[in-house]
């Protein structure tokens, strides 16, 4: 994107709305605009209906504000709650048929570069955890078994929040949930630990209540993603809404989790290392 | 608005942890001269994070 060609004529400016305004005069596209600067500029999202307290809401907040290059990012969504802020946002955006995000940024990645070679275009998966561990499971592996550079972040509230509190296979065993009164009856997916063996260079799990920790492995995923492979990032962003739990514990229910299974965790493969090295 | 928040600017230390707890985008502001957070009410939810996440008790829900 080019932010020219969204400034308005002189003539036209006054007519515009603030938001819009703020976004070109002072916004995320501006030098220097990233996540420690957050609060002091026009954020790349606007207004969205996500839930009061949302985890997944603060999760892609964060996740956007660390995007090391907004206006060269393509962000590919699937159903989910994360679409109601990812459709809110100013970046290039496309939803999916649900579950076949990875296919579709694979597709998006190689047009991108036979169409723009040399330039980096950052495709960017950013959808929840029933969209990767369950319905697209297979076609996030076979991205990642295939080498494609996109980067793949998943958005973990450990169930369907979108369709009222259903079960993902990224619940925890024994979780009771809306439509699963009895409890879920096997443990966690590890799509994390899959991720390291099916090809992915660089993998990070962390929980939205270490918010340095989730823009740094935000923006190492998507620099890696450019040149060595995929890459995955696990956000776990809890459900007051679905859990029950009152929406100013949502950070307090992270941190809990960080104390034990959610706790910080980064791999890097040797060439993803050389690079970096390379890079500082 | 059925709930949102309110900043005592004189507690505030400027420490912008709820800024970095806000699920909402452009709620909360950081003015990098007078180093204090304000907030655009009618863009709070009222879901009290920042409250929960704030040091100096300088946040409350009204
Ligand atoms: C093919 C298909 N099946 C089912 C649905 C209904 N559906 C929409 S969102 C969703 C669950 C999403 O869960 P998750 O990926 O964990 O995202 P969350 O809402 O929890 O953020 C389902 C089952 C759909 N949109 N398309
Ligand atoms: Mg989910």
């Amino acid at each position: 994107m080019n932010t020219w060609i969204n400034k308005p004529t002189r003539a036209l400016e006054e007519f515009l709305q603030t938001e819009y305004q703020n976004l070109l005069g002072n916004g995320p596209f501006s030098e220097g605009n990233g996540f420690e600067k957050l609060g002091t500029y026009k954020e790349i999202i606007e207004e969205h209906s996500h839930c009061a307290g949302c985890g997944v809401a603060l999760g892609i907040r964060l996740a956007m504000a660390a995007l090391p290059s907004p206006k060269d990012t393509f962000i590919v969504g699937t159903p989910g709650c994360s679409f109601f802020s990812l459709s809110q946002a100013a970046v290039n955006y496309s939803n999916t048929a649900f579950g076949n995000q990875n296919a579709v940024a694979s597709g998006l990645k190689r047009m991108l570069s036979i169409r723009h070679p040399g330039e980096a275009k950052d495709v960017v998966v950013l959808v929840g955890d029933g969209g990767i561990a369950d319905i697209g499971l297979d076609m996030t592996l076979h991205s990642w078994f295939r080498g494609e550079k996109i980067t793949t972040i998943m958005v973990d509230n450990e169930l369907y929040g979108n369709t009222g509190g259903q079960e993902s296979g990224m619940s925890p065993q024994g979780r009771i949930m809306n439509m699963a009164p009895t409890g879920k009856k096997f443990p966690k997916i590890p799509i994390y630990d899959m991720a390291k063996q099916s090809g992915c260079c660089y993998t990070a799990k962390v929980a939205v209540s270490n918010p340095k920790a989730l823009a740094d492995s935000v923006r190492k995923a998507i620099i890696l993603a450019r040149e060595i492979g995929p890459t995955y990032v696990q956000i776990y962003t809890p459900c007051p809404t679905n859990l029950k739990v009152p929406s100013h514990q949502t950070l307090k229910m992270a941190r809990e989790a960080e104390k034990g299974y959610y706790g910080f965790e980064e791999f890097l493969s040797s060439e993803g290392e050389k690079f970096l090295d390379a890079m500082r | 608005m059925y709930a949102a928040v309110r900043i005592n600017e004189i507690i505030c230390i400027g420490c912008k942890k709820c800024i970095y707890a806000c699920p909402d985008p452009n709620v909360l502001s950081f003015d990098e001269e007078t180093r204090k957070v304000s907030a655009d009410e009618s863009r709070c939810k009222g879901c009290g994070l920042c409250v929960s996440e704030c040091p100096k008790d300088a946040m409350s829900i009204y």
